[in-house]
Formats: C-alpha cells, sequence, structure tokens
C-alpha cells in the first residue's frame, strides 16, 4: 500500500516536470519580457503599446493551452516578446522626448535669467562707475587742495626770503621797509627795490591769485600828520599800481595811508623812525567770493 | 438536370474550400510583403548605425530568408507564420533606433542649456528637467 502511494507521487513529479519542461523557450521569454515592461514606465508612458504585448502574449498563452509545441505557439510568443520589448523602446522615447520638451523650456528659462541677469550686472556696474566718478572727484578735490596747500606754503616761504612776515587776526602781514622801497618825502618806488616787489608780486601770485589784499602805508612822526597821512596814502597807491603791473587783479588790491598813527618803534631814534616808514602788505585770510 | 444538379454541388464544394482557405489566415506573399517593408522602414530608419536595432534588422533579414526558403519548400502555412517574426524584428528595430536618436537628442538639448547656464555663471542644477 505504501509503495503504491510512493508509486502516485513519484508519477504526479514525473508529469509535472514533464509539462514544465514542454514550455518553449520563446514563451518564457515572453512573459519575462511583458513582466519586465508591465513594470516599467510603458504602462504610463505608452499604455496601448502595452496592451498590444499583452494581447500577443495572451494569443502565444492560448496557443500553448491547445497545443504547446506547434511552431505557431513558438512564433506567437517570439512576437510577443518582441513587442514588450518594442513597448519598452517607445517608453523610452516617450521618455526621452518629455526630458527635451523640458529641456528646451529650461533653456528658454535660462535666456530669461541670462538677460535679467546682464540688466543687472550693468546696473551695478553703473553704480560702481558712479561710485567711482565720485571718488575719483573727491581725491581729485584732496589732491587740488593739497597742492594749493603746498604752494600757499611755499609763496611763505619764498617771502620769508625778502621781507619780515607775522601772523596776525587780520592775515599774513608782509612788511618791507619804507626806507628801502621809497626816497625821502617821496612816493615812487626806487629801482633798487622793484626787484624786491618783483619777489614779493611773484610769491603773491604763485598763490591762488584770488587773496584779497591790503595795502598800508605808514611813516615815521617827523612832518605834520596830515602831510605822513597823504605820503603814507600815495606810497600805497604806488605799491598797489606796481603790483597790478606785474599781473595781481587791481580789484583785490585795496590801500589804505595810516601815516604816523601806528608806530612799531620809537620815533625818538633814527633806528625807530627808520622802522616805522613802512609798507605793509596784509594777505587776508581765505579767497573773497 | 441531374447533370446540372451535380454541377452546382460541385461549384459549391469549390467555393467552400477556396474561402476556407482564405479565412485560415494571411497569404504568404502579402505577409513578405509587410516583412520586407518593414525591412526596409528599418534600414532607412538608420538601424545599421545603432547595434542592437541592427542586431533585430538582422534577425529579421535572416528570419524573410528561412520563411521563403519554407514556401519554396511548400510549406507555405509555417512560412507564413515564421514572416510575423520578422516583421516584428523589423519594427523592434524601428523603435530600437528612433530611441537612439531621441536619447541624442534630449542629451543634447540637456547640453545646451548646461553650457547657457555655465557660461553665464548660473546655478547648473536648476537647469536639470
Amino acid at each position: 500500500m505504501r509503495f503504491l502511494k510512493y508509486l502516485v507521487l513519484g508519477a504526479c513529479a514525473v508529469f509535472l516536470s514533464s509539462c514544465a519542461a514542454t514550455i518553449p523557450t520563446e514563451l518564457s521569454k515572453a512573459r519575462q519580457a511583458y513582466q519586465q515592461t508591465s513594470q516599467g514606465p510603458a504602462a504610463q508612458l505608452v499604455p496601448a503599446e502595452l496592451h498590444k504585448a499583452k494581447q500577443a502574449l495572451d494569443r502565444a498563452e492560448a496557443s500553448f493551452s491547445n497545443d504547446p509545441q506547434s511552431y505557431q505557439t513558438k512564433d506567437l510568443a517570439y512576437v510577443a516578446e518582441r513587442k514588450a520589448m518594442r513597448a519598452e523602446a517607445l517608453a523610452s522615447i516617450a521618455s526621452q522626448k518629455r526630458d527635451a520638451a523640458q529641456a528646451n523650456k529650461a533653456y528658454q528659462t535660462s535666456q530669461s535669467e541670462v538677460i535679467e541677469k546682464t540688466k543687472e550686472d550693468l546696473a551695478t556696474q553703473k553704480t560702481e562707475a558712479t561710485a567711482a566718478g565720485a571718488a575719483a572727484a573727491l581725491e581729485a578735490e584732496q589732491l587740488a587742495r593739497r597742492e594749493a596747500e603746498k604752494r600757499a606754503a611755499d609763496a611763505q616761504a619764498e617771502l620769508a626770503k625778502i621781507a619780515m612776515l607775522k601772523e596776525e587776526a587780520r592775515g599774513l602781514v608782509i612788511t618791507l621797509s619804507g626806507s628801502v622801497v621809497f626816497a625821502t618825502n617821496q612816493a615812487t618806488i626806487l629801482p633798487a627795490a622793484q626787484s624786491r616787489l618783483n619777489q614779493v608780486a611773484e610769491a603773491l601770485m604763485s598763490t591762488d591769485k584770488n587773496r584779497q589784499l591790503i595795502v598800508e602805508g605808514h611813516t615815521d612822526s617827523r612832518g605834520s600828520s596830515d602831510y605822513n597821512l597823504d605820503l603814507s596814502r600815495r606810497r600805497a597807491e604806488s605799491v598797489r599800481a606796481y603790483l597790478i603791473s606785474r599781473g595781481y587783479p587791481g580789484e583785490l588790491i585795496e590801500t589804505r595811508g595810516i601815516g604816523e598813527a601806528r608806530p612799531i618803534a620809537d620815533n625818538a631814534s633814527p633806528e625807530g623812525r627808520s622802522n616805522n616808514r613802512r609798507v605793509e602788505i596784509v594777505v587776508r585770510q581765505g579767497a573773497k567770493q | 438536370m441531374r447533370h446540372l444538379k451535380l454541377a452546382v454541388m460541385a461549384v459549391s464544394f469549390l467555393l467552400v474550400v477556396t474561402i476556407a482557405g482564405c479565412a485560415s489566415g494571411p497569404s504568404f506573399s502579402k505577409s513578405s510583403s509587410e516583412s520586407k517593408s518593414a525591412i526596409r522602414a528599418a534600414e532607412e530608419a538608420g538601424s545599421i548605425n545603432t547595434p542592437s536595432a541592427a542586431y533585430h534588422l538582422q534577425l529579421a533579414k535572416e528570419e524573410l530568408a528561412r520563411a521563403e526558403a519554407l514556401a519554396a519548400g511548400g510549406e507555405k502555412e509555417q512560412a507564413a507564420s515564421l514572416l510575423t517574426r520578422a516583421e516584428a524584428d523589423a519594427e523592434l528595430a524601428i523603435a530600437l533606433s528612433h530611441e537612439q536618436d531621441e536619447k541624442m537628442d534630449a542629451a543634447k538639448a540637456m547640453e545646451r542649456v548646461r553650457k547657457l547656464r555655465e557660461e553665464n555663471q548660473l546655478p547648473i542644477e536648476r537647469s536639470n528637467p
């Protein structure tokens, strides 16, 4: 009885294994190909083509049921495998087309971004250029100021060599000795004094040439005060005229006759009187507006 | 009258046989024509330039030749069945060839975007579709 059971089981095993072996290779491949394709993007991208592949596989399966080893079954299975592969290729084509379309759209978007970026770059460059221009203007202004200060300092140093200089609240005072510049009781500039006045004029001209000057004539106390006042005024006028002849703007030069009113030394001694006979050129602070 | 009846029966039988023959499947010549047409289309699609497509084109040609040999030997039904393989391989070759073309087009389009963004110093990752 036990032997009979084993015999039946063995016969079933042999039957089943023989059935499995009879599946044509073409059909196995077709089933595998369809399974692979149906699990890929074909179901979403090319459902109609996948359906055709399924129909082809169904035909092969039907033929296999009727006549497993016939050439029709093998040919139908072969065609079904190719249709599954074709569906997969067509899905890939659809995917590539989608990628290309998206890339083309991205290209257009990128072009718009490039245009925007170019506009921004231009705006930035313009701003930077404006800032650079302002910085250059500031630097030029600072340079000009430094040069003007240097010229003024040089002029002052030059003046210090040829005349007495003194910084006062009313400005820089250049004092020229009257005995050097004028003959006694005269308002005409001595030829020997012209070179010194030339140097004074050059020093004043080397500055901005827009400083206001006050030329003051001073005398000692000998003679009448009216006479001295008139003499001092005429001497101041002479110096003004000379400076104008050297190119200094006349409208910037003011003259004053002080006479004996503001001595700087004792008129009792000859030396003191000599110091009192003088011409003072006051260079006012700041340019005339 | 009896001869006429026999003649009608004979003609009817021949018609039934002919119709039944036609209904059994497409003729070999028609299938052969369709297979050749598919092979020609695969060649025109440039299948020869794509290895996988060229392989299936070659299979299609071999299957066509085998089918013609079978038909010449009188095995027209089996030959017609074999032609379906040739046509399926030829159609697959066309699809594979087009797939390669589309891949190249997509790659070119993406490269064009990448290059444009790179040249203009735009973030590259945003260009990827």
